[in-house]
């Protein structure tokens, strides 16, 4: 069986035990752009919501991970968004232009993202599904699992 | 000296120094990090197991706050191998159970070549936490309370024939109920700095022969710093009452006391799942009760971690 069907499969069948709850409204100027967003902008796509800090090694691990994985599946019917938690932006700017990142960047000092999606630790994602819901939540990060990531989003875009 | 329970009541109720950590906000200590020192509350759906292997030498003797020369060449020490396993409920709730392994040893003078020794399984104890708020990329505080019980599960009546003294036995025989209380607070938002601290109070109850160990109080405050990597230390001040022990109602002289000690901790994470960590106790201070009594001269700690 395809390792797409699987994980797929995998999806679906615990997806009722996972937090299938509907993710909590943001909006924040994206970094690269300048302009505001909100979640409500992705509507209909598949969104890999990602809370991170530059303090955080995980975190800054997963960085080229998350935008070779978003070159991969390509945005018409995905995209990637990451929610900067450091609570000094100039920080987390400063850091940002170490890497050549072209998802869209939120920043969150306040916790104004975060603490209504409850993050205790970093880095913490939550996987969207193009009805809105939140069909999965990864905690902390390690070499690799952006593949399995990568495969249950292209199984959730195939159907 | 019940050295097994008071291991057992150390470690679960956050002095030993390794314990868990999933306070500090970053998940690289998916394995906790020293700081909190097990005074945090456990992730929803998450668990958390931990082994502690503690040495206590027991070869001071004291007379109230003046260490004696032993001129019997009494030669004491003790064995504890804990297992703790954590689940966290909640975000709010935390469960706790933990199983002993106890060994003594004891050789009195050096003309009398006989040795006592005693092994077995210890007591046990199932601790439940709330935590009303916790430290995260966006709160710097955190505070639980607990409620605890210890079950006689172990062995109380080694030694053959005639059974060894409470002291050198693996398990107290008793029941006994543990309030717990913890606080800490980060210094700044990756946690690398952390002040913790964290007390309990026991209750302890009458075996079936009639001993009751004295209840006993512990307070723990102290500091602990990690890199963003992979290690950590910690120092924490310890002081620890304990009320004297009876028998039918009647005190057994030359027990109970206060004990002031120094615990420091180094703590390597391998990934964010596992973890290992060496710690120390070194006595500052004791005022015990009584005319003479063994105590611990030292001590020292290896501790495995394991976050799922």
């Amino acid at each position: 069986m395809p390792i797409k069907t699987k994980s797929l499969l995998l999806v679906l069948l615990i997806s009722p035990w996972l937090n299938a709850a509907e993710p909590t409204p943001f909006s924040g100027v994206n970094y690269h752009t300048g302009k505001n967003i909100t979640l409500a902008d992705y509507n209909g796509k598949i969104v890999f919501l990602d809370f991170l800090a530059f303090w955080c090694p995980p975190c800054i691990e997963s960085l080229p991970a998350w935008e070779s994985m978003r070159q991969k599946i390509g945005t018409e019917h995905f995209e990637l968004i990451a929610i900067n938690v450091d609570e000094n932006p100039e920080d987390g700017e400063a850091f940002l232009d170490r890497f050549s990142l072209s998802y869209p960047i939120l920043f969150d000092p306040e916790g104004k993202i975060g603490i209504p999606y409850g993050i205790r630790s970093l880095p913490t994602s939550f996987l969207i599904d193009s009805n809105g819901q939140i069909v999965d939540e990864f905690r902390s990060y390690k070499t690799g699992d952006e593949i399995q990531i990568q495969s249950v989003i292209e199984a959730l875009l195939e159907n | 000296m019940r050295t097994g329970s008071l291991i057992i009541i150390l470690i679960l109720t956050g002095f030993s120094p390794v314990t868990k950590v999933f306070a500090v906000t970053c998940s690289c200590a998916g394995v906790p990090l020293l700081s909190s020192m097990d005074t945090s509350s456990t992730e929803s759906g998450k668990f958390y197991f931990n082994y502690t292997a503690e040495v206590h030498e027991i070869g001071d003797l004291v007379q109230g706050s003046s260490e004696i020369n032993d001129e019997t060449n009494r030669e004491r020490s003790s064995l504890s191998q804990v297992f703790s396993g954590s689940y966290g409920i909640s975000d709010h709730w935390t469960i706790s159970a933990l199983v002993s392994h106890v060994e003594h040893k004891r050789r009195i003078g050096l003309s009398f070549k006989g040795e006592q020794r005693s092994s077995g399984i210890g007591d046990s104890v199932i601790l439940i936490r709330y935590s009303p708020f916790y430290i995260t990329p966006f709160s710097r505080n955190e505070l639980s309370v607990g409620l605890g019980v210890r079950l006689p599960t172990g062995d109380n009546e080694a030694g053959g024939v005639i059974a060894l003294s409470e002291d050198m036995q693996p398990g107290t025989g008793a029941n006994g109920t543990i309030l717990w209380g913890s606080y800490s607070h980060s210094f700044n938002q990756p946690g690398t700095w952390q002040f913790h601290s964290s007390l309990n109070y026991t209750f302890n109850e009458g075996n079936d022969r009639k001993y009751s160990f004295g209840d006993q109080f512990n307070l723990a405050s102290g500091v602990s710093w990690h890199n963003s990597n992979k290690l950590g230390l910690s120092g924490t001040l310890r002081y620890r009452w304990t009320n004297a022990d009876e028998r039918s109602g009647f005190t057994i002289p030359n027990t109970g006391g206060q004990w002031l000690d120094f615990v420091p901790a180094i703590q390597y994470t391998v990934n964010d799942k596992f973890g290992i960590s060496l710690s120390g106790r070194i006595p500052l201070k004791r005022e015990l009760e009584g005319v003479l009594q063994f105590t611990t001269s030292y001590s020292y700690a290896l501790a495995f971690s394991y976050a799922y």
